[in-house]
């Protein structure tokens, strides 16, 4: 390798820069250039890499064929439809790829076929409100170790537990909704020692009051609570649409019961720390039956002998006065009607109609403009449809028939004609339009994007960074957080994180949920206040309600409502490093682990994952030593000694070593699981060393652009739906170089991505 | 872990409607109607294979005797009352398993013996797998080729291996070398593919007729579609078209079926249940279930995923069972990683038991089909691929004879073994990936 001629070989230069700029190059523990030095050869080779770059850019070929993901199915369909479907019962996990699970889409088996086309079926149902083929049920399962001792965010002030469903009812009608109390392994509800008050809310006003009492004494058999919550069952008369139902208990003013065991906060399990009060198994919906003979809410309430409720009257009456086509798909989907004068509809009108609601549904989906041929099977369908089954069943059936099309379940980009293979082109602003919505929002353009994309508009810089800013303020920018930063730092793998109960017994999916609101909360106030991206690492504030401020150690924190707190100069809990829910998933169930936390830094923060290990790894030693149990850096120290390991342990181990005063669940500790004292003397690849997380804190920010580069590159990898390779390298540096310029704030990032080579052109085939 | 009777149909199974409430789903499900009383004369044969992660403490998995044996392992010790038909293999290995992503290999590598590229990108590259080769054949005849199907709903992120795609370590299945089949885990969705989302015959019919008209038409979008782009973009046109294919074939099959055998009407499963356990014995009842109506006559089953964390409080182990399985040769360790074998092999043998309790034909669905358990990987302390745990159970109709175990002296390759499957399921080959022959010895002595 010739360094003066570092332009002509970028793959393996890029690799070059990349282990100097992170300082991995000389390994620890021999003879080292001057920082003076290091920067010097860095910034040469960029220079070169970078001019031999600009004179060929080379955007890479992002694939033709991108497949919708679950997360943008769901968002798809209700962008178009606004209608919200649980995506998870209607199509298969996507599989991950560098990291993202919009990276590599592209394969489309017989399986996933049939599952699209039942979802299509499904979604084109609902969206219409056609009769379901039989009454359905929908079961909502509370998780098993929900403490519901107190009250929840969203439930009413006075009650405690349960839980708030939203969905959407297919048809108006009469629906069953049955509540279930959870049980123990004896089949007795838990916590039922004295009478209980179970109330249930639709929209937000009271339809029944329930009241379950222990009968336990009664019968004299063991299963004696067979029946206590048989009777917490009630038809109600729905109209269709989305409606939210509430389940919760009227709170009761209790002393705090007397134990002679430490009192946890975390109330399910039986033997350790058993439930105090009753708790909500589940709450089932089914339906729709004949609404004759089913009570209407206003006449339920006559008969229960109680006025209407004054709160919430209004969101009553004007749910009773909706009719079934007023439902919110209904009127997304139904954008003209049928002009129907005298009852009589003729088809010529119908099929004007018809079309126009068509092709307003196929632009959208297809997220282009449409032509006479999109249209042609659509209404072709549309109209054998409506022969047998009317206007309505033949819109139905061109709506399944468009969700089921190969345009709309697949982004696909074609090259240009005419265009000579491998060349870089410029990507047309249609297809622009869709890069930049599903990126920022993991879902379809909305009209504003795609007509200004449509006419020409967007490759506008002016223009394109309106849109921008425009798209990041929107709630759909939402997806960034949950799709985007749920991936990134391995959030979504919070929901199979189950601490051992014995170890962690106080550790219950409220303070699951409550890690995962945390980090979500978090990055989308960096999101949306704009901030400088090192505040991901720095921050001095985070958000916490007081389970999780308890689980902090933050005084002054009550109630289950989230709220910013701002944390003192020395607090360990600033920024990401500091949350519980990344400190969780690298963590095992029973210890931390030095290794995953390294590895999840040099990943996801510094951008340099270790190399994997060698085959066949010879086993570790024993776990002890002259009889006495080794501490985990003990254990980690004999990793580093084997060749074998060390190459790459030596790495990982000292980063995550410095993280050992945060436990499995993200306590701060100074004891380990072993008893003894945590030491968290720590180090970095670039031979830095250092004392606990504010040490690796401070240390990863002495070099800002790693960070950052990282960052970018996840940005980018999401934006593109591909892996970033060697020849992207430019286009990251640029956009650190101009964000850089601009205090590192979020939107200069995303400007950066969206600007970028990679994300404006392609290369042809 | 105490399960109580009822508890898993009345609480977390059946939330169905009106009055079949309260019966448990099997029950109600068992077709009156089934075509197994029309195929009687004509045994079905059929194929199941279900992994478990992370290999074996091969000591306390492998029998003492070999040959015909009266005692299982202390870890297979679930499996004896079904001895006669089960079947033990020992120090069968996978050479193309041994790579840089052992746990990926692990898990792709055991139904195809096939060695995975090693690429993050869409650009997989492994081989077609036994199950697949075998529903090719076997599959043509019912309306789903074949089930892939698991217990793990989260698509884990960033955990995969070492520059694997993750696709080579969630997916079991591969219909070709660049198309993984993806694994469902949701019982509720199983069961809506394996019988629709409910309603009369007549408005199922109909139902499949939509989808069917749809899919004529994507036939002829996806061949515009082919015309608009280049060579290499064709390629994947095509791949699109032999899936559509596929399912209109599906289709017609359904139709057909559902002329023969009305599938009575079902309750369905109304979530995933919150214990494991639970939701492994509602995946092995649907397996049944799957089998008995003649949906389906090949199924994968993942019982957990390489590189599993999941902990077993239930059975004294509380450790995840990744950090377990590298034992160390601590012997507390391999106490556990035994314990889980064990515990794994008894939710096989409720699979074993119900298939055993269920009459086909001229006897019990176990009969007609056959079952192998096993893993990719043998020591999961040193990532090995060699010597790795193998049980076969069923298939006496296919002449299968249990109550034995076959130990090898050295490694042969587990292809050897697929390749004998494929034949007893009547697709004849002459070779299967690196394999050296047929497993001979399954024959029963004297026949």
């Amino acid at each position: 390798m010739d360094v003066g001629r570092a332009g002509e070989q970028p793959e393996s230069w890029e690799k070059v820069v990349r282990k100097l700029r992170r300082r991995m190059m000389p390994p620890p523990g021999r003879p080292r250039p001057d920082e003076a030095t290091y920067d010097a050869l860095v910034s040469y080779l960029e220079t070169s890499l970078d001019r031999s770059a600009a004179a060929s850019p080379h955007p890479g070929r992002t694939d033709t064929f991108h497949r919708l993901t679950r997360a943008e199915y769901q968002n798809a369909i209700r962008d178009l439809l606004a209608l919200d479907v649980d995506v998870s019962a209607l199509l298969p996990n996507d599989d991950v790829s560098h990291g993202f699970d919009n990276v590599g889409v592209g394969a489309f088996s017989p399986t996933l076929l049939e599952r699209y086309l039942a979802a299509a079926q499904k979604v084109s149902r609902l969206a219409v409100g056609s009769p379901p083929p039989s009454p359905a049920s929908y079961v909502v399962v509370l998780p098993a170790d929900l403490t519901q001792e107190d009250h929840f965010d969203g439930l009413p002030f006075g009650t405690r537990g349960g839980t708030m469903v939203r969905h959407t009812f297919p048809q108006d009608g009469g629906y069953d909704i049955q509540i279930r109390l959870s049980r123990d392994r004896n089949e007795n509800v838990e916590g039922l020692t004295e009478p209980h008050q179970v109330e249930l809310t639709l929209d937000g006003t009271r339809v029944q009051l329930f009241t379950v009492k222990p009968n336990r004494n009664q019968s004299g058999t063991y299963y004696a609570d067979e029946a206590v919550d048989k009777d917490l069952k009630i038809r109600v008369s729905m109209k269709a649409g989305p409606h939210e139902l509430g389940v919760a208990f009227l709170r009761k003013t209790f002393a705090l019961p007397e134990t002679e065991r430490q009192p946890y906060t975390a109330h399910f399990n039986m033997d350790r720390h058993p439930r105090i009060q009753p708790a909500v198994y589940s709450v089932s919906i089914a339906g729709p039956f004949d609404a004759a003979g089913t009570a209407d809410l206003s006449t339920f309430r006559q008969a229960q002998g109680r006025p209407e409720p004054s709160r919430g009257t209004t969101s009553s009456r004007s749910s009773q006065a909706r009719s079934s086509d007023d439902t919110p798909s209904r009127h997304r989907l139904f954008v003209c009607r049928p002009s129907s004068t005298g009852g009589a509809t003729s088809a010529s009108t119908d099929a004007a109609c018809a079309r126009t609601i068509v092709s307003t549904l196929a632009r959208r989906a297809y997220r282009r403009p449409v032509t006479d041929a999109d249209l042609e099977a659509p209404l072709a369908f549309y109209k054998e449809a409506r022969a047998d089954g009317g206007f309505d069943a033949g819109i139905e059936m061109a709506l399944r028939a468009i969700l089921a099309s190969t345009e709309f379940l697949f982004r696909i980009e074609r090259d240009p004609p005419n265009v000579a293979p491998n060349t870089a082109y410029r990507v047309s602003d249609v297809d622009l339009a869709s890069r930049l919505s599903f990126f920022l929002w993991s879902s379809v353009p909305d009209d504003e994007l795609l007509g200004l994309a449509i006419a020409g508009k967007l490759k506008q810089p002016a223009v394109m960074e309106q849109q921008v800013r425009r798209m990041l303020a929107d709630p759909r920018s939402h997806a960034l957080v949950t799709n985007f930063a749920g991936q990134w730092l391995y959030l979504r793998n919070l929901a199979a994180a189950n601490p051992d109960a014995r170890m962690f017994p106080d550790f219950d999916d409220n303070l699951r949920q409550g890690f995962r609101r945390e980090t979500e909360l978090f990055f989308e106030s960096i999101v949306k206040e704009d901030h400088n991206v090192l505040d991901l690492l720095r921050a001095n504030f985070t958000y916490v309600n007081e389970r999780l401020a308890r689980h902090y150690g933050i005084p002054n924190v009550y109630g289950s409502r989230f709220r910013r707190v701002t944390l003192p100069e020395d607090s360990v809990r600033g920024g990401l490093l500091g949350q519980g829910s990344v400190l969780t998933v690298t963590s095992y169930a029973n210890r931390t682990s030095p290794v995953l936390r390294g590895k999840w830094i040099l990943e996801n923060i510094l951008g340099s994952p270790p190399p994997p290990p060698p085959p066949n790894v010879p086993p570790l030693g024993d776990n002890t030593r002259g009889g006495k149990v080794l501490t985990m850096r003990e254990r980690m120290a004999q990793h580093r000694v084997n060749p074998a390991c060390s190459g790459c342990h030596q790495l990982m181990d000292p980063t995550g070593l410095s993280m050992e005063n945060f436990d499995a669940i993200g306590r701060w500790r100074t004891r380990s699981e072993a008893g003894t004292a945590v030491d968290s003397s720590g180090g970095l690849p670039d031979g830095s060393a250092f004392e606990g997380v504010a040490g690796l804190r401070k240390a990863l920010l002495a070099r800002p652009e790693l960070f950052v580069t990282t960052l970018t590159e996840k940005l980018l990898t999401y934006a593109l739906g591909r892996g970033v390779e060697y020849y992207d390298a430019r286009a990251v540096r640029t956009i650190m170089r101009d964000a850089r310029s601009n205090g590192y704030r979020f939107s200069s990032l995303v400007l950066g991505v969206v600007n970028s080579t990679p994300f404006q052109m392609r290369s042809s085939q | 872990m105490i399960i109580t009777r009822m508890a898993l149909p009345r609480r977390t199974f059946l939330h169905g409607v009106g009055a079949a409430l309260a019966l448990p789903l099997l029950d109600a499900m068992v077709p009156a109607m089934s075509a197994m009383a029309q195929t009687a004369a004509s045994p079905v044969r059929r194929l199941g294979f279900v992994y478990i992660p992370m290999g074996m403490n091969a000591a306390a998995w492998t029998p003492k005797a070999e040959g015909l044996i009266s005692e299982l392992s202390s870890s297979l010790g679930p499996l004896m009352p079904f001895l006669d038909q089960v079947t033990v293999v020992t120090n069968l290995e996978i050479r193309n398993a041994y790579t840089t992503g052992n746990h990926a290999s692990a898990n792709c590598a055991f139904l195809s013996c096939a060695r995975a590229k090693r690429t993050e990108g869409t650009d997989y590259q492994l081989g077609t797998t036994v199950d697949q080769m075998a529903a090719q054949a076997i599959g043509r005849d019912t309306p789903i080729p074949s089930l892939e199907i698991g217990t793990d709903l989260i698509a884990q992120v960033g955990n995969c291996d070492n520059g694997y795609a993750c696709a080579y370590q969630n997916n079991l299945s591969w219909s070709s070398p660049t198309t993984p089949l993806p694994t469902e885990a949701d019982p509720r969705v199983v069961f809506e593919r394996l019988f629709g989302d409910g309603g009369k015959p007549e408005r199922r019919r109909a139902e499949l007729r939509k989808s069917g008209s749809i899919l004529d038409w994507m036939t002829a979008d996806m061949a515009r579609l082919r015309r608009e782009l280049g060579p290499g973009d064709r390629t994947r046109v095509n791949e699109y078209l032999d899936s559509v294919r596929e399912v209109e074939r599906r289709i017609q099959k359904a139709e057909q079926q559902g002329d023969v055998t009305p599938v009575p009407d079902l309750e369905r499963p109304a979530n995933v249940p919150a214990v494991w356990e639970d939701h492994v014995k509602l995946m092995c009842d649907l397996q049944v279930l799957a089998l008995q109506t003649d949906m389906t006559r090949v199924i994968t089953f993942q019982l957990a995923r390489e590189t599993s964390t999941r902990t077993y409080p239930q059975i004294g182990v509380p450790e995840p069972h990744h950090p377990v399985s590298h034992h160390t040769n601590d012997p507390e360790k391999l106490a556990k990683l035994a314990r889980i074998n064990a515990y794994h092999v008894s939710l096989f043998a409720y699979l074993v038991g119900k298939l055993q309790a269920t009459p086909d034909g001229d006897g019990s669905l176990l009969d007609h089909t056959i079952y192998l358990l096993g893993s990719g990987m043998g020591n999961p302390d040193i990532h090995n691929h060699t010597n790795l745990p193998i049980v076969l159970a069923g298939g006496r109709t296919s002449k299968l004879r249990g109550g034995r175990h076959i130990r090898y002296e050295q490694p042969n390759p587990l292809a050897n073994l697929h390749l004998t499957l494929l034949d007893k399921v009547g697709v004849h080959l002459e070779s299967f990936v690196d394999s050296s022959g047929k497993v001979a010895d399954l024959e029963p002595l004297g026949v």
